[in-house]
């Protein structure tokens, strides 16, 4: 039985000014600092006992971390302290990545979107993370900093499992950046949870849907399921379908029983199995039929 | 263990204070200034009951370190009590009854109050969803939406 | 004539809070808020991770020798046994644990964070026992027995343990022979329900705070329903005597039942007494709150009813488990409430109940909002659904039908009262237009409409008493003191206007005098079972016809007139004969001078009331027969019109009514603010609440994966009817419903999904994901 701490225990707060302080105070500490933005997660993993950090880094006040760049060329880039409610109110956000907006209305309430940061999210790798499901699909990029110098890593190569990023521990993010999307790219994510709104997803799926000339269908899809893998995942087979069969009712039909096979739920105390692979399928096509609505696609 | 000068403005007054890195803003509001009208329900973000105005936008200061705030301005339900829109607000509460034990009801009144700045005339759905990280367990909600939606018409 | 003739009626007046301006300022003093200054400390407890053992040692030198404790208690020092109805629980476990959270050990030190490093370095060694954790398994002959010194404990004469099994109360009700009935009826159902376990969720934690003078005079601080009961309590308990020990109730942020009685509040005096002079504090982390103090009792229901050819419901058999968890000091008298309730509002010739408060080493069961009455009709409603289709007849009539009336003779015996419950069930019906068939929905949802009725006495002991002072000031101010607590349910609100009404006075000018104090406060039973306006109200109104009365003994003699011809109208005595009148702040404190101050008449006012129902009697051990069980029962009806999502199995609640015969509505806005608290509240608990438990230990004692409802879950439409039949003695014939809305609500949206989607399942919650896998299994 593990009794949570009635407030957080002991450690100490470093605030780096850059991200080589940041870089160099996780070496000389490594494993025993824990990076962090907005605070949300961790927070309540250290008053849970699950980490015990000795210092706490606290990445808010690097330059740069806390600002949304756009480029219609190269496209948005979000810095690690952004946190979602900056995100969810941005007007390039809303023109060009709509989906994420919609994933990042789900987190929490509006008290907890201005403190949690998306990148955070994405470093807690929580394989229920509303966010990750859209970032994944919109095909991000995280941008990491560490001793040896400056790297990136798409993100559907950063997540190893559950809690776990490819990121070691004298790194961190700087940034997350995203493309332009393809001209003409609708979706929407799709989730459900125990309440109507504010619960963690049981699960989701996050579609994006734009046309492309060399695909027999005449479209691409990009479908990602959330919380019913160790990650969040991309669903190929469903993908494939949708770009050899011609889109309509029975073929998205056929995507969205795709998605239910491709799934590995798990019963946990939130919900079942059996409940989460229905749901998967029902999500999915239900995510399916609003992007052809959107992308004025008959069906 | 290690103390931090910090000095934050609260409610318009620069406060200068030492203080260990793992205090929050919620206790440091409640014990170092004895500014008790912010509440602790759950510790953990989920609540609302400690929710105050960081920088003008409502945070769950449970979840907020003490040090975080140094040089920031924090707004608690005290120091916007004595401000003409929150006043409104309070009336409105009061009138249509939307207070029962009452201990939600700075955390509450802290979103609603930001909700009507950022949004001066919010429908229905939009106060449920500012209001969606505030709990409370004695009035149902309604008359609480309705009384922002009074207050937003004033 | 200087008075104004158009004096509102106080009575029926929805006046505002008083007070509400403390705390939309955030100026409204909890027991966290009050200021102790710099030799307070903080007390933290090393609990229990076993569900069951028992405690071979415990080894508290290393956690003394910690710089900063000042404290250390454990059940060596307090070997006295506590408890409301069944003194059956220690304040730290002694010989041995019996659920996951026991409190084992205490520390106070300078710091919580001290307190809890300590806790890290106090050794237990248990030897683990097998342990029980559903009150089925837990009655069979070869379950470990949890009590096994149940003969010992010292218990009011109405509850029924028996020694040797794991029953602390069997409550039984034989009338009439239902077994000769049976073949009689032409309809019969038998069913089975499992209502789970749910906590009280109040948005302020347990906190007290207890500090012990060098006289040994207690003090205690709590966030508290019951600042007398626990003041007597904890005395006892201490082997002290009750005025040796003075509770402080500030105002409570939600108490629902859980705030009751002694729960965590003895663990901070352990520990003052120990650290003379110092106040130590305690107060629950929200994880603490959800499973180491008290929660709603679990239940496993058996019925059996039949009713003739006509719909005349005949017979019913009754067979309660209470999951009391591991303690049930207060939880036996939830069984016997359950038991003499258990036909719910019907009336049923032939009875036959077993309530079996049940020992588990789950978490201690206590008063919940509804103190039995939501889990036992979550069962009887749905059955009298069922009965009433088996038979053709329409719900809502069937219910009408065999709804309880005034003259019925109830199970235990006693006539029943005038009740306007057919009035509610008609209101209540119209409200959701039943019968006319839902709004057309899309094909992938579908609509469906259930009702539910209820009732509930206040479940107390045979003599709980209330009462109340007046004090007036000499600025025409007058001040209440009440026992009871404001909890939020406006308790002193309606005191005031009681009070108001009651002297002539303007309900301004009435101050109730806050926090309870047991030292200065007059005596409150407790504030539960919906009970503070029928009876503080009572005393309260007492208290102000005996002031009035000293008013006009002191008037008539200084103006020669007659007591007769006197009356008071907004502050102001005026004699209707001679038309003189004179404030009352001039002459209450000071008195009236006579004529050229040769002499004086009167002096300062001071009224006293008090109020205790002297007529409830006993009920036979093995009948459950009795002339009078209880003081009255508040009935009412709740209808819901509910659409399911097939694609997922969700409810959303279009339209929930209300509706409950209060008697006398005093302040109608926050009788409604009670429906509609309390509506919200059983549809959370209908659709989303249950701790969920593995070998005893609760899996979800967070917000994240313990859901209630939040804004976006309201219903659509929510509407809240009074209904008034005066209770005979009753203010103005008002009686409580704090509880009451919150009791059908389960079964009322049970029967709602059986009409929309044709399932019926073993228990709430009715999670979405239930409802489609119920769905699937149906083939639909």
């Amino acid at each position: 039985m593990n009794q949570p701490h009635p407030r957080l225990p002991e450690f100490k707060y470093y605030q780096p000014k850059s991200s080589k302080e940041a870089v160099d105070f996780l070496t000389k500490h490594a494993d025993q600092s824990r990076p962090y933005a907005g605070g949300t997660d961790c927070f309540n993993q250290i008053r849970d006992k699950r980490i015990h950090p000795k210092y706490l880094v606290d990445l808010k006040s690097i330059e740069g971390f806390r600002k949304i760049k756009f480029d219609p060329k190269k496209g948005l880039t979000i810095g690690a302290a952004v946190p979602l409610n900056k995100i969810i109110s941005h007007p390039k956000v809303l023109e060009y990545y709509p989906v994420l907006i919609e994933a990042a209305r789900e987190v929490g309430g509006y008290q907890l979107r201005n403190r949690a940061a998306l990148v955070g999210n994405l470093c807690n790798a929580s394989p229920c993370g509303d966010t990750i499901g859209p970032c994944l699909t919109y095909r991000s990029k995280v941008h990491i900093v560490g001793p040896d110098g400056r790297h990136e890593v798409d993100l559907k190569d950063f997540f190893e499992g559950p809690g776990k990023t490819c990121l070691q521990s004298d790194e961190i993010v700087e940034s997350i950046s995203f493309p332009i999307p393809q001209l003409g790219t609708r979706g929407t994510y799709q989730s459900i949870g125990r309440n109507k709104l504010g619960d963690l997803a049981i699960a989701a799926v996050t579609v994006l849907g734009y046309e492309k000339i060399d695909s027999s269908s005449g479209y691409e899809f990009l479908l990602t399921l959330t919380a019913v893998a160790p990650t969040v995942i991309f669903v190929e087979s469903a993908q494939d379908i949708l770009k050899t069969e011609p889109i309509n009712h029975s073929t998205l039909e056929q995507a969205a029983l795709a998605c239910a096979e491709a799934c590995k739920p798990i019963d946990d105390i939130r919900s079942s199995a059996h409940y989460r692979r229905d749901m998967i399928q029902m999500l999915a096509l239900r995510g399916l039929e609003k992007t052809c609505g959107l992308l004025n696609l008959p069906l | 263990m290690e103390l931090i000068k910090i000095q934050v403005t609260v409610n318009g007054s620069k406060e200068i204070l030492e203080v260990p890195p793992n205090l929050s803003l919620l206790n440091m509001l409640r014990e170092n200034l004895t500014l008790t009208g912010t509440k602790s329900g759950c510790e953990a973000g989920e609540c609302g009951a400690c929710t105050v105005l960081l920088e003008g936008e409502p945070v769950n200061s449970c979840m907020v370190l003490a040090v975080e705030c140094s040089g920031l301005s924090v707004e608690t339900i005290e120091g916007l009590s004595q401000e003409e829109p929150m006043k409104k607000l309070q009336k409105a509460f009061m009138d249509l009854n939307a207070i029962q034990c009452g201990f939600c009801t700075p955390g509450m009144l802290i979103s609603a109050f930001a909700l009507l700045r950022r949004n001066p005339d919010p429908s229905d759905e939009e106060i449920k969803i500012a209001l969606l990280g505030n709990l409370c367990r004695c009035t149902g909600y309604e008359r609480i939406i309705s009384a922002v939606k009074k207050a937003a018409r004033r | 004539m200087k008075v104004n003739p158009n004096i509102p009626d106080l009575i029926g007046a929805n006046v505002q809070r008083v007070d509400v301006q403390e705390k939309v300022t955030g100026a409204a003093v909890f027991t966290d808020d009050v200021q102790f200054g710099r030799n307070l400390l903080f007390a933290r407890i090393k609990r229990s991770p076993h569900p069951h053992a028992i405690i071979k040692s415990i080894d508290t030198s290393k956690a003394e020798k910690l710089p900063g404790v000042k404290a250390v208690a454990t059940g060596a020092d307090f070997p006295n046994r506590n408890g409301l109805y069944l003194k059956d629980k220690h304040i730290f476990a002694r010989d041995r644990v019996r659920f996951v959270g026991e409190p084992v050990a205490g520390i106070a030190a300078v710091s919580e964070e001290i307190a809890e490093s300590a806790l890290d370095l106090i050794e237990v060694e248990y030897e683990i026992l097998p342990a029980v954790f559903h009150p089925i398994d837990a009655i069979k002959p070869d379950a470990p027995l949890i009590h096994p010194d149940l003969g010992k404990y010292e218990v009011a004469n109405f509850i029924f343990p028996k020694p040797g099994t794991n029953i602390s109360n069997h409550f039984k009700i034989r009338k009439g022979n239902p077994d000769k009935i049976w073949a009689a009826c032409t309809a019969v159902v038998n069913r089975k329900y499992y209502i789970p376990h749910i906590q009280h969720v109040p948005i302020e934690t347990h906190v007290a705070v207890a500090k012990v003078d060098r006289t040994g005079k207690v003090t205690l601080w709590s966030s508290s329903q019951s600042p007398f009961a626990q003041r007597d309590l904890i005395a006892k308990v201490l082997g002290m005597s009750p005025s040796n020990v003075r509770v402080i109730a500030n105002y409570v942020g939600g108490g629902f039942g859980c705030k009751a009685g002694v729960t965590m509040e003895a663990l901070p005096v352990a520990l003052a007494l120990k650290v003379i002079g110092h106040p130590v504090k305690l107060r629950l982390t929200r994880e603490e709150e959800f499973y180491t103090n008290f929660v709603r009792q679990a239940l496993a229901i058996e019925l059996k009813i039949g009713c003739d050819k006509n719909g005349n419901i005949l017979a019913l058999e009754n067979t309660m488990y209470w999951d009391g968890g591991a303690s049930t000091e207060y939880g036996v008298n939830i069984t016997r409430a359950g038991g003499y309730s258990c036909t719910g509002p019907y009336d049923i010739p032939h009875v036959k109940a077993d309530s079996y408060c049940v020992y588990t080493n789950n978490t201690i069961g206590g008063p919940y909002r509804g103190f039995g009455m939501s889990e036992l009709h979550t069962g009887i409603e749905q059955c009298v659904d069922e009965l009433a289709e088996a038979i053709g007849m329409d719900k809502v009539e069937f219910r009408m039908l065999n709804a309880v009336q005034d003259g019925d003779i109830l199970a235990t015996g006693m006539i029943m009262h005038p009740t306007g419950i057919k009035e509610c069930i008609e209101k209540a019906a119209h409200a959701v237009e039943w019968g006319k068939p839902s709004e057309p929905c899309p094909p992938n949802k579908r609509r469906g409409k259930g009702i539910a009725l209820m009732w509930k006495a206040p479940a107390m002991p045979p003599n709980p008493g209330s009462s109340a002072t007046i004090k007036l000031n000499e600025d025409g101010t007058i001040l209440l003191g009440v026992g009871g607590q404001e909890i939020g349910q406006g308790a002193f609100t309606v005191a005031a206007q009681i009070a108001a009404a009651s002297l002539g006075v303007p309900v301004e000018s009435i101050r109730v005098v806050g926090p309870v104090d047991t030292d200065y406060s007059p005596y409150e039973w407790q504030t539960v079972a919906s009970r503070l306006t029928w009876s503080m109200g009572n005393a309260v109104k007492a208290a102000a016809l005996d002031t009035r009365r000293q008013i006009f003994e002191i008037v008539s003699k200084a103006w020669s007139e007659d007591i007769k011809d006197l009356t008071i109208i907004n502050g102001l005595v005026i004699s209707k004969a001679s038309e003189r009148e004179i404030p009352l702040k001039d002459f209450a404190v000071y008195g009236i001078p006579n004529k050229d101050f040769e002499g004086w008449v009167g002096g300062p006012i001071y009224g006293r009331g008090s109020f205790m129902p002297n007529y409830v009697t006993g009920l036979d051990k093995d009948t459950g027969q009795g002339e009078r069980a209880v003081v009255h029962y508040t009935t009412g009806a709740q209808a819901f019109e509910i659409e399911i999502d097939l694609d997922s199995g969700k409810i959303e609640i279009i339209h929930a009514v209300s509706a409950f015969d209060v008697g006398r509505a005093i302040n109608p806005d926050l009788v409604r603010a009670q429906m509609e608290g309390g509506i919200v509240q059983g549809i959370s608990s209908a659709l989303f609440e249950q701790m969920i438990f593995k070998d005893g230990q609760m899996q979800n004692p967070n917000f994240v994966d313990y859901r209630i409802a939040t804004t976006v879950d309201l219903p659509k439409r929510i509407d809240s009817i009074i209904v008034e039949v005066p209770q005979d003695d009753g203010p103005w014939g008002a009686r409580g419903v704090g509880e009451h809305p919150m009791v059908p609500t389960i079964a009322a949206i049970a029967n709602a999904i059986y009409d929309a989607v044709g399932i019926r399942m073993e228990g709430p919650p009715f999670t979405a994901e239930k409802i489609f896998t119920h769905l699937k299994m149906k083939g639909s």
